[in-house]
Order: structure tokens, then C-alpha cells, then sequence
């Protein structure tokens, strides 16, 4: 008895050493400098593993990651492993967590999806590798100059730091069958709350939709947006955004659970739109009225508006954290993402519907061909009809925004 | 002169095992609180984000909900869980309460919340078999029933999960005590019996229930999955917000959060001490009515309710499956239908490859978290054997204070600690770190489950086997441990369950690299396809009971043959 408990012991000790030892840091991977060429990259990929963090609350995106992973593995060699994330913000907090450990080496994450906020907070806080798209073949087929958004990430510099994966643009959704004419402005959907009680509503910020639909609102509201455009400190923040909060003040009590409840985010709102709970949701997926008809997540009635004056939109990226162990690989994947095959299939409304960050112009023969066998979505607004993308305000008014927004709000 | 042994290194590798990862957890979590946080630049100690935390405009409001519903569900969970105890003991109810019970806590939480909330909320299951008929609703109604800010709907939840496992406390508390000779000379003298209950009972189980009363109380008020998913959603639970500013993209929030936790572990404690004090005040002042001689209550009248009671939770139970199976099998399914216009396997057959994966990860990671767990503990319960024997005293209330407290401290006052300290050994993400960050939570139910019948297995059995085969081994392997097979599968079942349910450590010490069932329901949850969350919620349900399934029926099967080790 006493020996066994002894061996059983001495074996789990053994295990937990191995277990500690078998994570220790090897330098298979390159390090990210001017000089390396695509092909010594690919060279380095082939056999690694790259760790994708990306958020995992849509199958259909989900699905889509997978089909690139094989994609990348056929060609490459490269495996490419979604880890899904609830928050992209928990990914920043780990690699800063990681940092806080001395864990510089042998990270858990090879690459994330992001933008915005985690991509500004990323880089200030030194969590990025170093300038890397530039070293991409298919950086080249990239709109930068068409799409601005591409190189200015919620107005924090890209500097190559991050990869364009998608294109976003605030759209709203309602049900044709249920309301007859859509409102313009964001005037005019206050008059439709009013008119329609309990069945108009938003999600509360600080969620990510949450924060868009109060700037689209002040973005509207202000008497002068320029301000929004400069940091937070250099304004009157208190007169800039006095029109918005007049504004919800006036809204809430029409809303939705009287204002006294949220959404949590836009997903939330499609399951309301779906059940008839509510009349207008909205979206930073031009094609996810589309794709939702296809799923049967929402009646084939439902349509999609943006207002008069424009509306939001921004890029999303895919970035390498400081301490990846397979940047090759992360670069390899990355570069595939942005291939014309990679961005066509996302761009199809029956399989992502993502707009594309690439410039058409800019693509051979086969790749517009791609493009121009894509289907248009029975919801999905033509890129004319999209009208004015708005830039996103400066990063900075986020914060101040939002906590205004709970100071106000939050009983 | 005192002997030793070998097995003394189980209890010791147990104190380790729970208490390094708490202890060292919570400094990790509170030196960021106090502004020491080397890596963004914070390495002054203030108490400036005590003051940020305490002018957080969220903060009122997510402590007031908290408060709400974790005390809330304490107490009506008590008090049900008395009520249907007290009036059902020896009717015909009672079988069917036993039997009820255990799918009921079998059932994880995230999976029952996710059921609930596509029973009762305004576009609910409920409501949508009543409309158009009877309520005239073409469109859901705008009610606040879900998510309301004051956190009812979580009270709710709480209370109905949380109620089944308080009655299961209170049946093995009743095992402890003299109950059925105390009933019968209550009611020898006279006494009703709910009066048999309220002043002669209750008071002996007490001192009892006292540990996982406080569970019940830590657990409501720092849940994190099931608040998610029916919890206020403007301003979350403080557990939540405090996840929330962990994982916030702004750095500098951790130091918010880490002042978050350590305020949410006082208010824990000072809620669990407020508890004991009440108890103490209650047993004074109603001491001298103990024996005031009445023997009659008004309570006796109520006794219809409890039946109610009784079957309402299990009826919830089905229900909440029921609805569950529906979705996961729908196609189309618009309010007010009653049922789906359309049915599809496509959401199966789709999530399919996908929850194989799932599964085979959280199955190993509970497997291995509980078979540690349960070697350690029998190891545990062997030393206290030979303890016994060779005259030495086992604090037996100290050894399970030790087991309660990963219950009864707020994991997420904790976890963030722990998680950086796995970073610093650089096993994070690692199999070593999940399951170890399991079993904290694995460890206390497999030896709450297996202490009792071990402690009070005859060891006159063992002691012959041994005299007949001179091996103390074999008399273990071969006598003891088969004996002891029914209570400690079970023991394994309850373990993996628990590892099964466990949302924060896999996603705090996992990387992100290890999904579970449970992580990925609760993801999916904030999803809009009902139809993937209920495949993902029942399947969710499955793997616990098919684990149950299998540790019920294994004895029957092994002792096929030995008429008198079956039940």
C-alpha cells in the first residue's frame, strides 16, 4: 500500500515536470525584418502552427476560417487552429498578461483578428510584431487608396503592423412586410420610435454596436463632426456631445423595456428582429440581412437601409502579436486571407458575405473573374446605394463616450 | 511514540494542490488592485483605483443587482428546499423527490439557463403557445421578465438550480443525525410534524448545512455563465463587469478589475459572515421557544404548496428540454407559432464534427482531473483510516473547511491571479494547467460525495481479507475498493460534471487554446442562432448523464453475478 502510494505519487510528479518542461521555447520561427523574402517565408511556414484567435459567436465565420485553415494546409503546410474568443479584448489581455510573465517567447497567440480599440491598445502597448504586411505578395491587390480605412485603423496608423481582412459599414435592417417606409436619419428614427413604442432599441454601450450606434447618432447630431475627428482633450466635450445626449434622453422612454434594458450587441437584435420584438435592428455586415434570409435566420422580407448622410465603416485586420512562435506561418496565413480566391468566397453572401479590402481594378483576370460571378444577396444594399462611409471619430472619444453614456444611463 | 506513513502524503499533496493555486491566486489578483503591475507601468502603490472603482458609474447598479440576486437565492432556495422537505418526508412524494433529484443537478447551468430563457422570456415557448388564442399577441410583448436590471430573472435561475442541490445537502445532512428516532419521539409527545421539524430537526442539521449554505450564497453572488445569459445586461453582475474589465482592450482596466475582485471577495465575505451571525442571532432567540411546548402551526396548512413545489421542478426541468430538443431540431420557427413551421437535422449534422472535438477535449480534461482527484481523496480517507488506528485524532471539520473553500471563494477573485501565475511558469494553455485549475474545483465534490460512506465502511471486512492473504494491498484492491465501487463511480460522475460545467478556469487557464462544451455554449449563447444553442445546450446536458448513466449502471453489470453487491 505504502509503496504503491509512493510510486503513484513519484508518477504524477513526474508527469507535472514533464508537463512544465514540454512548452519550453524553441526557435523554429523567423524573426520579421526588411530583408526576409516571401520565399524564405513560406520555407519557415511549412510544418508550423499558427493559434488564430478570432471571435467564434458566428457559425458562419467559423465555417469560413475552417475552409481557409485546409486551404492554407494543402498549399502550405501550414495548420492553422481557430481558437474562438467570446471578447477579442480577453486575446489582449493575455498577451499583456503573457508580457507581464516574461513569456516573450512561445505565446499563445500566432495571430488575431481586430481593429479599433484592441488594435490601438496592442500597439501602445508594444504587443505587436514588427511592420510585416509589406513582406505580403498580396498586400499589393490591397485598396488602400480607395479605402483609407485600410491604413488608418479607427484613426490609430496601421503601419503594417495589422493585415486588411474585411471591410464593415453601419447598416440597419428592418422588416419590408411590417414597415412600410424606412427612417433617413437619425432624427427621423427617433420620430419612429415615438411612433412605434417598445420596438426600437440598441445595444449599451461599451458593447462594440453599442458604442457605434452613439457616434452614427453624434456623428448626425453635432453641430460641428469635425471635432469628433481631433482627440477628446482638445474639445469641448460637454457641448460636442450635448446633442446626443438630448437625444437619448428624449428616445429611451420610447424604447424598447422603456429603455430600462439593453441588447447585448447586434446578434441579439437579429433573434428581436426574427421574433417581431422589435422593428429596426442594425449590423456592420452589409450582407448579414442576406445571409441571415439565406439561414432562415430572418423572414425573406427584411431589408436593408443606411441613413441620408452616410454611416460608419471601417476595416478589420489580422495582426501578429510580439511573441508568436509561428509568425511565418501567421504571415503565410495572413497573406492567404488576403488572396483574390480567399477574399472572393468571403465576400459571397451565401458563404460570409464580408466585403472585400482588395481593389478590383488592381486584380488579374481570374480574380475579377472571381468577383464577377459573385451573387448579390436579396437584402444586400450595391455599393452605390451604401452611400457615404463615415470615418470613424478618434479613438479617444470611445472612452469618453462611453463612460458619459454609463454615468447617464446606468441605474 | 507516533508512527508514520506513506499515506500521510496524500493530505499533504491536497493542501497543496487546492490551497497554493488560492492562496497564491488572490495576492497575484491583489497586487494589481493596489496599483502594482510592472508590465503597463504601474508599480506605485495607491489606492487610487479602489476610488476609480468606487466612482465607476456602473458600479452602484452592478453591486445593487448583485446583492439582489446572490442573497435572493440564498434564501428562498433555503427556505424551498425546508418547505418541500419538511412536508413530503414519508409520503409518496418522497420516492419521487429522491429520484428527481439527481438529473435535476446533473443539468449544467449554462444549458439550463439558456432552456429558461427560451421558455419565459416574452418571445418564449410559453408565451408563444398561448398567443394568438388566448393573449391576442401577433408580436412578443414588451415585458421586462429577462435580463432586468435588477437581476429577478438570475434570482430565478439561481434559485431553481440551486434549490435541488440544498435539498440534497439536507438529505445527507438528515443521514448524520438521529432523524427517525427524533420524529418518532416527537410525535409520540404530540408534535405536528412540521413543528418536529422546526424544533427538533432543524436545529440538529443547522450546524450541518452551515458550509453549504455559505457554497450556495459565494456561488450566487459571483456566477459568471448563468448571469451572461439571463443576468442584467446594463450594468452586468459585478462578477461580470469585473470579467469584463479583465478582458477590456485598455490595459490599465486589469488594475480596475483587479480592485474589482478584491471588492467583490469582501462583499462575499462579509455576506457569508452576516450569514453566521444570523444564524447565531436566529438559534438565540428562538431557543426559548424550542421548548414553549406548542405543538401545533399554521405552516401545517400549507402543505399542497410543497407537493406544487415538488413537481414544478422537476416539470421545469422536462420543460426546459423539451424546448431545448425542439430548437435544436428547427428549422423556421417564428413567434407565434407553437411549434416550428420547419424541421431540419441540418444544425446536428452541421455542429456535429465540431462537438466531437469539443467533447473529447472536455471528457479528458474531466476524466483526468476527477481520476487525480479521486485517488487523492481515497489516499486521504485511507490515512484517516490508519490515523484512527494508531490513536491519532483527524480534525474531521478542519479537513472540510479545506474542501469548502474553493467553493466558497469567488473564482473570479482568483482566477485573473492564477492566470498570471501560470504564465510566469510558463504553463499556461498547457493540459497540466487545465486540469490542475479543475481539479481545485473537481477535489471538494469528489470528497464531499465519498467521505461519508467511506469513513463508515466496516473495516472488519478488510481486516479479515488481510488476515487471510497477509497483503494489505490486495486486501485494498481486491476487498475494499470493489466494496466501495457504487459510491465512488458516483463519486467520479459528480467530479466529472463538475469539471464538465466549469466555465472561468478553462477559459482563464486555457489559453483560448482549450474550448470546451461549456465554453463554447456559453459563446454561443451571445450568438443570434437559437438553433446552434440548443444543439450546443443539450449536448452540453448529455455528456453529464451519459457519465451518470454509465457510473449507475457499471456495478450492475461487473457484479453481474454477486447477488449481494448490487443495489
Amino acid at each position: 500500500m505504502k509503496k504503491t502510494a509512493l510510486s503513484i505519487l513519484s508518477a504524477s510528479a513526474l508527469t507535472l515536470a514533464l508537463a512544465a518542461c514540454s512548452d519550453s521555447p524553441d526557435s523554429k520561427d523567423i524573426e520579421i525584418s526588411q530583408e526576409l523574402t516571401w520565399d524564405e517565408i513560406v520555407d519557415k511556414a511549412k510544418g508550423q502552427k499558427v493559434y488564430f484567435n478570432a471571435w467564434g459567436g458566428s457559425e458562419t465565420i467559423n465555417d469560413y476560417i475552417s475552409w481557409a485553415a485546409e486551404r492554407v494546409k494543402e498549399d502550405y503546410g501550414v495548420e492553422v487552429e481557430q481558437v474562438k474568443v467570446t471578447e477579442t479584448g480577453n486575446v489582449v489581455s493575455r498577451i499583456l498578461a503573457e508580457k507581464t510573465a516574461g513569456r516573450n517567447e512561445d505565446g499563445s497567440v500566432d495571430l488575431v483578428w481586430i481593429n479599433g480599440e484592441n488594435f490601438k491598445a496592442m500597439k501602445e502597448n508594444e504587443l505587436l510584431a514588427q511592420p510585416y504586411t509589406q513582406l505580403l505578395p498580396n498586400y499589393e491587390l490591397v485598396d488602400t487608396e480607395g479605402k483609407p480605412t485600410t491604413v488608418f485603423d479607427f484613426t490609430t496608423p496601421v503601419d503594417n503592423m495589422e493585415a486588411p481582412w474585411g471591410m464593415a459599414q453601419l447598416v440597419f435592417m428592418f422588416d419590408s412586410a411590417k414597415v412600410p417606409q424606412a427612417p433617413g436619419s437619425i432624427t427621423e428614427l427617433m420620430k419612429f420610435a415615438a411612433d412605434n413604442p417598445g420596438r426600437v432599441t440598441y445595444p449599451a454601450p461599451p458593447s462594440f454596436h453599442g458604442t457605434t450606434f452613439i457616434k452614427q447618432a453624434l456623428l448626425e447630431l453635432a453641430d460641428d463632426a469635425s471635432a469628433l475627428y481631433q482627440p477628446v482633450d482638445e474639445s469641448d466635450f460637454e457641448m460636442v456631445s450635448k446633442p446626443l445626449w438630448d437625444f437619448l434622453d428624449q428616445l429611451h422612454p420610447t424604447m424598447w423595456r422603456g429603455g430600462e434594458a439593453f441588447t447585448q450587441g447586434a446578434d441579439e437584435m437579429k433573434q428581436l428582429l426574427n421574433d417581431g420584438e422589435i422593428l429596426i435592428s442594425l449590423s456592420f455586415n452589409p450582407n448579414d440581412a442576406s445571409n441571415a434570409i439565406a439561414n432562415q435566420e430572418l423572414p425573406d422580407t427584411v431589408r436593408t437601409y443606411v441613413h441620408n448622410s452616410g454611416t460608419i465603416g471601417n476595416t478589420h485586420f489580422v495582426a501578429i502579436p510580439y511573441n508568436s512562435s509561428a509568425k511565418a506561418g501567421a504571415m503565410v496565413f495572413s497573406n492567404f486571407l488576403m488572396s483574390a480566391e480567399a477574399q472572393a468566397r468571403k465576400a459571397n453572401p451565401e458563404v460570409w458575405g464580408d466585403p472585400t479590402v482588395l481593389a478590383y481594378n488592381k486584380l488579374d483576370s481570374k480574380g475579377k473573374a472571381l468577383f464577377d460571378d459573385l451573387p448579390i444577396g436579396v437584402a444586400t444594399l450595391s455599393a452605390d446605394a451604401l452611400g457615404t462611409v463615415l470615418r470613424e471619430p478618434h479613438t479617444s472619444w470611445v472612452a469618453a463616450l462611453e463612460n458619459e453614456w454609463q454615468k447617464r444611463y446606468l441605474k | 511514540m507516533r508512527v508514520k506513513s506513506t499515506l500521510v502524503l496524500f493530505p499533504i499533496l491536497c493542501l497543496i494542490l487546492l490551497l497554493a493555486p488560492i492562496l497564491l491566486g488572490l495576492v497575484s489578483t491583489w497586487l494589481p488592485a493596489f496599483g502594482y503591475m510592472p508590465v503597463i507601468g504601474a508599480t506605485h502603490f495607491s489606492l487610487s483605483y479602489f476610488n476609480a472603482l468606487f466612482q465607476h458609474p456602473a458600479f452602484t447598479a452592478s453591486v445593487t443587482s448583485t446583492l439582489v440576486s446572490g442573497i435572493g437565492a440564498t434564501v428562498l432556495s433555503l427556505a424551498l428546499a425546508f418547505w418541500v422537505i419538511m412536508h413530503l418526508y414519508g409520503t409518496r412524494s418522497w420516492a419521487f423527490l429522491q429520484k428527481s433529484l439527481s438529473p435535476l443537478l446533473a443539468m449544467p447551468h449554462a444549458a439550463f439557463a439558456i432552456g429558461i430563457a427560451l421558455l419565459i422570456s416574452p418571445s418564449g415557448w410559453l408565451l408563444r403557445i398561448i398567443s394568438p388564442d388566448i393573449t391576442g399577441f401577433d408580436s412578443p410583448p414588451d415585458w421586462l421578465i429577462l435580463k432586468d436590471p435588477k437581476g429577478y430573472s438570475l434570482l430565478f435561475v439561481l434559485v431553481l438550480k440551486e434549490t435541488p442541490f440544498l435539498i440534497l445537502m439536507i438529505l445527507s445532512a438528515l443521514n448524520q443525525i438521529k432523524f427517525r428516532e427524533t420524529f418518532w419521539v416527537g410525535s409520540s409527545l404530540g408534535y405536528s410534524s412540521i413543528r418536529i421539524w422546526s424544533r427538533l430537526v432543524i436545529p440538529q442539521l443547522m450546524p450541518k448545512l452551515r458550509l453549504p449554505i455559505l457554497a450556495v450564497a459565494a456561488y450566487s453572488l459571483s456566477v459568471v455563465d448563468i448571469s451572461l445569459i439571463v443576468g442584467p445586461s446594463a450594468p452586468p453582475t459585478f462578477a461580470v463587469l469585473i470579467n469584463r474589465w479583465f478582458n477590456d482592450p485598455d490595459v490599465s482596466m486589469r488594475l480596475l478589475g483587479s480592485a474589482g475582485a478584491v471588492v467583490l471577495f469582501l462583499i462575499v465575505a462579509l455576506v457569508l459572515l452576516s450569514i453566521l451571525i444570523i444564524e447565531q442571532l436566529l438559534a438565540k432567540t428562538t431557543a426559548s421557544n424550542l421548548v414553549n411546548g406548542s405543538r401545533r402551526s399554521i405552516i401545517s396548512t400549507l402543505r399542497p404548496l410543497a407537493y406544487g413545489l415538488n413537481y414544478s421542478l422537476s416539470i421545469i426541468g422536462i420543460v426546459c428540454l423539451a424546448v431545448l430538443i425542439i430548437w435544436s431540431f428547427t428549422q423556421v420557427w417564428r413567434f407565434p407559432d407553437a411549434l416550428p413551421s420547419a424541421y431540419s437535422l441540418k444544425y446536428w449534422a452541421k455542429s456535429w464534427p465540431n462537438l466531437v472535438d469539443l467533447s473529447i477535449t472536455s471528457v479528458t480534461i474531466a476524466l483526468a482531473s476527477t481520476l487525480i482527484s479521486a485517488i487523492i481523496v481515497v489516499g486521504c480517507l485511507e490515512f484517516e483510516v490508519w490515523a484512527k488506528r494508531n490513536g491519532q485524532s483527524i480534525n474531521h471539520q478542519r479537513v472540510l473547511l479545506l474542501n469548502y473553500l474553493p467553493l466558497l471563494i469567488p473564482q473570479i477573485a482568483f482566477i485573473f491571479g492564477v492566470q498570471v501565475l501560470l504564465l510566469w511558469a510558463h504553463v499556461e494553455g498547457t493540459w497540466f494547467s487545465m486540469v490542475w485549475s479543475h481539479l481545485i474545483f473537481v477535489l471538494p465534490y469528489v470528497f464531499l460525495t465519498l467521505s461519508g460512506v467511506y469513513r463508515g465502511y466496516d473495516q472488519r471486512f478488510y481486516d479479515v481479507a488481510l488476515t487471510l492473504s497477509g497483503s494489505k494491498w490486495k486486501s485494498f484492491y481486491q476487498i475494499k475498493l470493489p466494496m466501495l465501487l457504487k459510491p465512488l463511480l458516483y463519486s467520479t460522475a459528480i467530479g466529472c460534471s463538475v469539471s464538465l460545467a466549469q466555465y472561468l478556469p478553462t477559459l482563464f487557464a486555457g489559453a483560448g487554446r482549450f474550448s470546451t462544451v461549456t465554453t463554447e455554449t456559453v459563446n454561443l449563447a451571445s450568438g443570434s442562432d437559437r438553433r446552434v444553442m440548443a444543439v450546443y445546450a443539450l449536448w452540453q446536458f448529455a455528456i453529464p448523464l451519459i457519465i451518470f448513466a454509465l457510473a449507475i449502471g457499471l456495478p450492475n453489470r461487473i457484479f453481474k453475478d454477486r447477488v449481494a453487491m448490487k443495489s
